[in-house]
């Protein structure tokens, strides 16, 4: 069946149209991505009102070349001029620049792309395993724990705002009050529109997130005068060869680093609203921590170089296997895609891979093929990004700034859409400058909708408001929520050096073993007491460790 | 006094909003033998937003911070003048766009945007005119010849 479906998939995916539309969106990714200010979600959501008019497959083919181009472009302006292309190359810069100063950037250029490559490639492979055993799982879900994840989704997308967890809590409760605008989606009745009607359908999903993250950023970019007036990169660029067998053969030497940045990239794909700019800083301090000579870290080290490359292309996959099998956006880029289906009528859920099986399988090939077409493409984008970076920066940004406008007008004919990107453009400039982050936002407004169709069906199936607790994915859900508000706080007392600190791993370990035990089948019920075993046993031990040194310490 | 903030200001609008908002829920519809009536979502997310709100202002206001430098007009107009430029024109093609139509509205905007921002000698008029009549004369082809959207043609030119 799986093989069926693949082949099936294989045959829409390499349908020579389609492979021109992935070939455009690869290139437009790599450009965009290398674009100091530029972020990969800006890229996929421009991409966006090009692919109303193409079929669901095309159009997420597209994107996906976006996303996976822009992920690996990011590394051009990191390494060659020591400016992260976008926050999923911040890490990149550590070791990349050094090396490029050195005399090797083409070495340096050569290790990120192979990197990249086999950290998408790995990670596709889990993509296309794990994403049919999720959603069989997903089948298990009832409408309280649905709305449990939507709770969960949004309380670690807060908990990930760095030192603003109220604000972010916040930013994810008012996208949740946007979502509300509009039509009721299970009685009709229309809801705070003021009298206006044009405020009866609601903001559309594309103009909000346009605005918000596009047209914020671009205002941000060009704030300072001088900065805008002057060309992105100053100076005389040569075109770099890149040394790829060299970055190949110490890619396979470092194949641990390779594995492990992917991984962690991976599972930083899978949490919810948790994207690349965290799995790639992660991943290299991971691999400083486990180098025998960290102190190379910084100077120019092919690891650190790796390790945040392959982690940073790894979480698409991660981010992919939550928004197939689950509905949930494992980042920004996703929360888009979602968007998309949502646009072409299909609205993914743990049926997705079942009900569309082409489409769930199609992207993943579109997936892994994006990766191989990077590979190809970035020799060319190099000298295009050369090119496009000597452009001021206030010419991109007015074209783009118009650009968007013709793009949410093409989503409903209707300009009132181009009013909500104005309105919603304002209001992220104002969020990013006091501090509010927006990924959560953009999480409660695609999430909301579908919390409150679960909290509406669970109402409706029974009277007994303790299924939201007692239920084990239910409380799994809020075991997972609890923790990751109390994250930032778990944090602080590391930092601190606080006591309290060091239970807070076998506190969540003992936590989680409790639904999971409560869940059916052996396996769970197992895990979940070998869980609680580990957390008892580890808890009398950093008891022990405190009792004998608090002697010798007084 | 001293001590309301940005944050304080901004978690006092948040509460202002939230009440307005609470005030609106009692106009929606009612909608009979519905198990979960329209307005629960909404009272429940801005019960959650006002909670939050009453945090944020009292951590705004308990929590102490370095003083920072006074705040002086000029130096915020310096900071966000072409963040306003842009809003400004982009209201502006708003509501030009109706008359104009997106194609000479949107070179228009393009051109003098870019010529506030760039600067107004003849040698950056010129790039600037070429970049708004390339840029979006190529966009404006490509959704009208290519994608085959309608983009408003203008009530001058229909």
């Amino acid at each position: 069946m799986i093989f069926e479906n693949l082949l099936n998939a294989f045959e829409a995916v390499f349908a020579l149209n389609n492979l021109m539309l992935m070939a455009l969106g690869v290139l437009a990714g790599l450009i965009a991505g290398s674009i100091p200010g530029f972020t990969i979600t800006m890229a996929v959501v421009l991409a966006l009102p090009f692919t109303f008019g193409m079929s669901p497959i095309e159009g997420l083919s597209t994107m996906l070349g976006v996303y996976v181009g822009g992920l690996t472009g990011g590394m051009f302006a990191s390494i060659l001029i020591g400016i992260p292309g976008t926050p999923s190359a911040i890490a990149t810069t550590f070791d990349g620049f050094p090396m490029s100063r050195k005399g090797r950037p083409g070495l340096a250029l050569g290790l990120g792309l192979w990197a990249s490559f086999f950290g998408g490639i790995i990670s596709a492979v889990v993509l296309v395993f794990l994403a049919p055993t999720l959603a069989a799982i997903g089948l298990e879900f009832g409408p309280w724990d649905y709305f449990m994840l939507v709770c969960f989704a949004l309380t670690i997308a807060a908990s990930l705002s760095e030192g603003a967890l109220i604000k972010g809590l916040i930013a994810g409760v008012f996208g949740l009050l946007v979502a509300s605008v509009g039509e009721d989606h299970i009685n009709g009745a229309a809801r705070f529109t003021f009298d206006f009607d044009v405020m009866g359908a609601g903001f559309s999903f594309l103009p909000v997130l346009i605005g918000l993250f596009a047209f914020s950023q671009l205002l941000n970019d060009m704030s300072d005068t001088a900065t805008a007036k002057k060309p992105m990169i100053e100076g005389h660029h040569k075109a770099v060869k890149m040394e790829h067998r060299q970055s190949i053969a110490l890619n396979i030497l470092n194949w641990f680093t390779v594995l492990r940045s992917a991984l962690i990239g991976l599972f930083i794909g899978l949490l919810p609203a948790a994207g690349s700019s965290i799995s790639n800083i992660l991943a290299y301090d991971q691999t400083k921590k486990a180098s025998k000579t960290p102190e190379a870290f910084g100077t120019g080290t092919p690891q650190g170089l790796i390790s945040s490359e392959a982690s940073n292309n790894a979480t698409a996959g991660g981010a992919l296997i939550m928004m197939m099998a689950l509905g949930i956006p494992g980042d920004a880029v996703t929360a888009v895609m979602l968007g998309a289906l949502t646009i072409h009528n299909i609205a993914p859920s743990p049926t997705f891979i079942t009900t569309q099986p082409i489409l769930a399988y199609g992207i993943m090939v579109a997936y892994f093929l994006a990766n191989f077409m990077t590979l190809a493409m970035t020799s060319g984008a190099l000298r295009v990004f050369l090119l496009v970076t000597r452009i001021p920066l206030y010419i991109l940004g007015v074209v783009i700034l118009l650009y968007c406008a013709i793009g949410v007008f093409t989503l409903n004919n209707t300009t009132f859409d181009i009013w909500t990107l104005l309105v919603f453009g304002v209001l992220g400039f104002v969020m990013v400058k006091n501090g509010f982050p927006l990924t959560p936002m953009v999480l409660g407004v695609v999430l909301g909708p579908l919390a409150e169709l679960n909290l509406s069906r669970s109402i409706s199936t029974s009277d007994d408001l303790t299924l939201f607790f007692t239920r084990p994915w239910a409380l799994f859900f809020i075991v997972m929520a609890l923790f990751s508000v109390f994250f930032p706080m778990y944090q602080s007392a590391v930092k601190a050096g606080k006591r309290w600190a060091n239970f807070y791993g076998v506190g969540f370990m003992a936590c989680t073993s409790v639904p999971l035990m409560m869940m059916e089948g052996g396996f769970r019920t197992g895990l979940g007491a070998v869980l609680l075993v580990l957390a008892a046993w580890l808890t009398i031990n950093k008891l022990r460790t405190a009792k004998t040194q608090k002697p010798s310490s007084t | 006094m001293k001590r309301l903030n940005r944050d304080a200001i901004t978690a006092l609008l948040l509460l202002i909003l939230c009440g307005v908002f609470f005030w609106q829920t009692f106009d929606i519809r009612e909608v009979p033998f519905s198990e979960m009536g329209s307005e629960v979502w909404p009272r429940f997310v801005l019960i959650l937003l006002t909670v939050l709100s009453l945090i944020y202002l009292f951590r705004s206001v308990t929590l102490a911070r370095p003083d920072g430098e006074p705040f002086s007009w000029s130096r915020w107009l310096r900071t966000y003048q072409n963040a306003m430029i842009c809003f400004v024109m982009f209201l502006i093609f708003l509501l030009a766009l109706p008359y104009l139509g997106m194609l000479l509205a949107g070179i228009l905007f393009v051109f003098v945007t870019q010529s506030i921002i760039g600067g107004l000698t003849p040698r950056r008029l010129m790039l600037h005119g070429t970049v708004a009549v390339l840029a979006v004369g190529g966009m404006w082809s490509i959704f009208t010849f290519a994608l085959r959207v309608v983009l408003p043609s203008g009530e001058l030119f229909s």
